[in-house]
Order: structure tokens, then sequence, then C-alpha cells
């Protein structure tokens, strides 16, 4: 893409905006939005700025629905989706700062000619974990096509504007060329038809036909003429080249379905024969709101309790004076010993951020068992649900496998020392519906780890979710 | 001479200007604005009368105003500066600066201390400590004997009080935080960072503030 010059200010400085931006070059622009290469100066980090007219959208009269997308969305945190970082706004405009990729466009490649059968199926195998792990939580994209699809620096695809096509898209309603702003190459017939259509669906039809361009080097349907073109995608009349594999043309068949109703769906696309070839679920975790790949498989849970060591973490507290003795002789991690102080601060009422968001839900009870024991109890109940378990010291995670809006259920149980025989287990709701937490903490969890518990102590539920929150999902 | 008409914004009471908070607070003016919005939602879940009550703080925290919290509590009565029963917008404004990441350490470690010196006295106490232990085992229906409440607060007395006159002063409040650094992990709250992406989808779409002046190409 040329670039152009920096936005300059009157006193020709390159242009801070929002306070901590500076803005570069210009990326890219539509009819309404314009996106900028721009540098956080406090960390120096690469960011891409995508601006929008906020008169326009409050025209739109979607506030609401996009509001909710832009909030799912910057939750959502995905290897192969580009990363929302911030929403902000001044009077006339709406600034989204995004990842910056820097691989270009998956297109450029296919440019070059079409990509090899198991090039292009890792790509579209990326490209369906991408989208089905939106709309698990409820976002759609609605406009897939070429320029949305960017490669990284590492060469894995990263779905960019997800969610935000909902903006865009209602902005675009005062005519036809608007709506499509150059081709509907990539566009369901349900949406060409100017009818009620499922998000989801319309998301499947333009992965087949990114699909299709990725193995042939050209699209499924093409005419000079636009109106012919339209009428293509109408009927869903397209053609294979001969080196198209019998299940690869099956698939396309599926995926270019003009009925939606019949259409493949997600689910269905991850069990197909063609797309399962060398398929892994991506797996990773967020912390401190990065992502992180999880390359080596889970740790699957087990009964040998003498093995629940595992990595050390420089971030735990450091070790209490009294040493487990027992426990350093099997190289059993010891829990970080808590002060007065240490207890006090797990107040609800020291905890303000229920005044921004909603809290995760939090339980805790004494135990005088050794840890490497309600360690293996946790790993138990985790292999009873199939959730994953991932250790590091005196910390365990338990992960779902049920994508909801708020992704799967993450519980982060933490166990410090507070005498030499009593230690404090503490368990906390990292994400995930609270319904389904609370679910799983009254049938597996506590009565799980009910006779671990010391004397009468009862497992005290904290919950707490602020009046703003509950609005907002 | 013509006649200006120049559009009145409705203040609550004991609003302050959001220049001279920005300048005394972390927080940019933008920030502060984005704050009035959210101390205007607080301000008004009962009340109706541009002022926080215990309540409605309460509320806020807990969904419920009625539960009483006695950490909630200590909060409270150190956001409200002037100590007359409400916190006003500048009082907010000023008490969640002290949260925010790029506040000083020493400030956040004074205003932690504030918390816990229950008397006022310039000092906190044993028994202070120990009521505040019992509060958090209280809160948490947690049952600890006296004796281990006993132990826990020995142990904690042993390595703060380092003059060993059976309380802890500023100064040795101040060494023991800066080597136990998870005693403030209450005291950062990462959304202040950015307060207008924290409340975005409640606000986004009301702000009036003037666009930086941008060449756009």
């Amino acid at each position: 893409m040329a670039s152009e010059p920096l936005a300059k200010t009157k006193d020709s400085q390159a242009s801070i905006i929002l306070g901590r931006y500076e803005l570069g070059k210009i990326l890219g622009h539509g009819t309404f939005a314009k996106v900028y290469h721009a540098r956080n100066v406090n960390t120096g980090e690469s960011v891409a700025i995508k601006v929008l007219d906020k008169e326009r959208i409050l025209k739109s009269g979607l506030v609401a629905h996009i509001k909710r997308e832009i909030a799912i969305l910057r939750r959502v945190r995905h290897p192969y989706i580009v990363q929302l970082f911030e929403v902000m706004a001044t009077k006339t405009k709406i600034y989204f700062v995004m990842e910056y990729v820097r691989g270009g466009e998956l297109f450029g490649k296919v440019a070059k000619g079409r990509l090899k059968e198991d090039t292009a199926r890792r790509y579209f195998q990326q490209l369906i974990s991408a989208v089905g792990f939106c709309h698990a939580r409820g976002v759609f994209h609605r406009d897939l096509k070429p320029e949305n699809l960017l490669l990284d620096d590492k060469g894995d695809l990263k779905v960019s504007d997800f969610g935000l096509s909902a903006v865009s898209e209602q902005m675009r309603q005062d005519g036809l060329f608007h709506t499509f702003c150059g081709t509907p190459a990539y566009v369901a017939p349900e949406v060409l038809s100017r009818k009620g259509y499922d998000g989801a669906k319309v998301d499947v039809w333009s992965c087949g036909v990114i699909l299709f361009v990725l193995m042939a080097g050209y699209l499924p349907f093409h005419d000079q003429n636009v109106m012919a073109m339209y009428r293509k995608i109408y009927k869903g009349e397209f053609r294979c080249p001969r080196w198209f594999s019998s299940d690869l043309t099956k698939l396309l068949s599926r995926l270019l379905d003009t009925n939606p109703q019949t259409r493949i769906t997600i689910p269905e696309i991850m069990e197909n024969r063609w797309f399962k070839k060398g398929f892994r679920h991506v797996r990773f975790y967020v912390e401190n709101d990065e992502v992180h790949s999880l390359d080596e498989p889970p740790q699957v849970p087990h009964d040998d309790a003498s093995d629940s060591g595992c990595e050390s973490d420089s971030s735990v507290a450091s070790c209490p004076e009294i040493t487990f003795s027992e426990k350093r002789k099997l190289g059993l991690p010891r829990p970080a010993s808590l002060n007065a102080f240490d207890i006090i601060s797990f107040s609800q009422g020291f905890d303000l951020s229920g005044l921004f968001e909603e809290r995760g839900e939090e339980t805790r009870f004494l135990s005088s068992e050794p840890v490497s024991n309600i360690i293996s109890k946790l790993e138990e109940i985790a292999k009873v649900v199939k959730f994953t378990v991932r250790k590091r010291d005196c910390r365990v995670s338990l992960e779902g496998t049920r994508e909801g809006e708020k992704g799967p259920l993450t519980i982060a149980v933490e166990i410090f020392e507070l005498t030499p025989t009593l230690v404090l287990v503490d368990i906390k709701k990292k994400a995930g519906d609270r319904g389904e937490y609370e679910e799983f903490c009254n049938k597996e969890l506590k009565p799980g780890l009910q006779q671990l518990k010391f004397g009468t102590a009862a497992l005290a539920n904290i919950t707490s979710e602020s009046e703003y929150d509950s609005e907002r999902e | 001479m013509g006649c200006a008409f120049v559009k009145q914004v409705k203040h609550a009471p004991g609003y302050e200007e959001s220049t001279l908070l920005a300048y005394e607070t972390a927080f940019t003016i933008k920030e502060v604005e984005s704050l009035y919005e959210l101390f205007e939602k607080i301000s008004h879940l009962i009340f109706n009368d541009g002022f926080i009550h215990r309540e409605e703080f309460q509320f806020v925290l807990f969904k419920d105003s009625n539960k009483r919290n006695f950490f909630a509590d200590r909060i409270f009565d150190l956001f409200d500066i002037k100590g007359n029963g409400v916190i006003e917008f500048g009082e907010f404004v000023r008490s969640l600066s002290i949260f925010h990441p790029y506040t000083s350490q020493d400030e956040k470690i004074t205003f932690a201390f504030r918390i816990y010196d229950l008397k006022n006295a310039g000092f906190i106490e044993r028994e202070e400590l120990k009521e505040m232990v019992l509060a958090l085992l209280n809160e948490s229906d947690l049952f600890l004997t006296d004796d281990v409440v006993e132990t826990i607060v020995d142990q904690t007395f042993k390595q703060a009080d380092l003059n060993c006159d059976e309380k802890i002063d500023p100064m040795e409040w101040k060494e023991f935080a800066k080597k136990n650094p998870s005693l403030l992990k209450n005291m950062t709250l990462p959304y202040l960072m950015d307060i207008t992406m924290a409340e975005f989808p409640n606000f986004v779409m009301n702000f009036e503030v003037v666009d930086e002046e941008l060449d756009w190409h």
C-alpha cells in the first residue's frame, strides 16, 4: 500500500493523538474510515488506528448493537485474530487502536499464484478457528474479504476487523455501491437480496469463497459485469478446477450453498474429512491480557500425587521461613507464606475493580492437607469433567472446553501457607459464564474438596457483580 | 451588542473543574470527564443527589446496598476527605488517583497505611491488626482458633515492628511494604490506565471533548 506522509499538526510536529499515539502513515482508507500506522510514545509499540466518524454511527440508530459487539470484542483474545487494544472517542471521532500486523495481506501470496493444497488448508484451518471462536462469543464478521486476512511475522493468519464490520455495514445503508464498496465477490446471496440474514451463515459463505481463491488463484463467481456476477452468486454457479480433490470439491459445495439453512456450519466444517487433515486445535491461554501459546500438550490429570511438581515461577511470593521439609524431599512446590496484611488484602472491600467491571466470583477454604493432596484432588475433579489442568508451583488452572460468550470456564486455584500446618486455598473464576461456574462449584468442586477442608470451615462463596457490567453484557 | 448563548452544563454539587483535577492527579482531562460520567451513575443509584453515599458505594461493589463490609467502609471513609458522610466528585477523583498505575509507590504505601491505622493514631497497633484479620475471616466464613490468629499476628509483628515497640509506624510500614510488594496489589487498578476504554460500553457515545487538530488526508 502506498504510504502517505505523517499527519501533521500546525506546528509541523508528528501528530500525537489521544495523548500517547504518534500518528504515522496511512495504511488504508474506505468511505467511512481511515487506518493509520501509529506508535505508542510511552512504549514504542507499533499499533494500527482505525478512525471512524462518530456522527455516522449515531445516525445509524444501531449504537446499542455496535457497543455490545465491541464490548465483547475487547475481551476476545485469540492467536489468529487481530487484537483490539482500546476504543476511545472524542467529540466527533471514534478510534479503534489495534494490533499492527507486519506480514502483509494473505492475498499478496495468492497474487503470485495459487497455493499448495496443504498450505491453503493450513490458512483455512486458522481462519475457521478464528471465526468459530468469535461466533461462540456472539461476534460475527459479516465482511470477510482479502484485505481483512493478514499474516504475522511467523506466517500465521490474523483476521482483522472482527465485529467492526457491523459499524461500517450499518453506516452504508444509503445505496448499493456503498454497501459493497466495489465488489460483492465475497458476499453471500442472502445479503445481496437485502433480506434479514444470519451473521454466522454469511461468514461461512465468505470462508468458502476465500478457500476457493486460495486453491484456484481466482474467484469462484466472477464477471466484468457486476449484475452478471450477482446472478452467478444468487444461483451458486461456480466450477472447481480439475486439480481440486473430490473431498475439497464436496466441502466447497457445502460452503457455497445458496440456501443458508442447509449451508455447512462451523462445527460441521471442523468434522469434515478434508478440513481435519493435519488439523490441531490451537492451544493458548491468556495471562495479563496477552495470548500465550501452549505448544506442549496440556498436563493430563493423573493419580500419582508425588508427580505434581511443576516449573517454577518467579512471580510467586517468597517462600516462608518454616520449610515443609518432607515436601522439599519430594521436590514438591511450597506455598507462599501469608502474613496478616496478606490475609486482610483478600477482602472484597479492598477490590475496587468492581467500579469498572464485573468481578470474578471467589471461594476460599482452609485445609491441613499437604499441598500435593489438594493438587491431586483438583486433578481428579478436572478428569471427571474433562477439564484441562495447568500447574505452576502452588497455582493450578482448570480450563473447560465448552465455549460460551465469555469464553471457556477458567478457574484459578492458588494455595498459600497460613501456618506450618495450615494452608488457605483460594479459588477464583477467571473467565467463563457465572452460571456455569456456580454449577461446577456446587456439583463438582465443593463436594470434591469437602474432605480436604479444615475443621468446620465452610466454603465461603463470595460473589459480586457491578451493576454496570450486567448492563453491559 | 449581540448576546451569546452558552450551553450550561448542570453539574453535581461538589463538582470541580476537570482541568484542575487533571492538573492535581494522574488523570488526563478526558479521563476526568469520563470519571464524571461514572460518578454521576453511582451518585444517582439510590439518593439521586450528586453525592456518593455509603450505600451507593456498597451497592456498586457488592450489588447490595445493605451489605456492610469492614474494609469497604474504611475505603469509603478515606475517600470522604471532608468527613461529611458523602463522597464528592473532587474527592472521588483525587482518591482514585492513588490507585492509578502511574501513581508513585510511596503514595500508595501511605494510603494503605491509613487504611490499616483504624484509630488514625499514626501507627498500627497489634489489636487493630488482629481486629482486621478477624474481620476478613468473618467476611469469608473462615474459622480459625484465637491462638492461630494470635500466631499469625505475632509473626507479622516480628517482621514489621523493627524497633519492637508493639506498634508499626509509617517508616516501618514503608520498609515492610517494600519487602512485601504483594501487600499493595489492591492499590493499583489497571482500568485507570485508560478510563475511556474501561468504561467504553457505557459512554463512548457521549464524550464532549474537542478533537486534536489532525490533517486528515
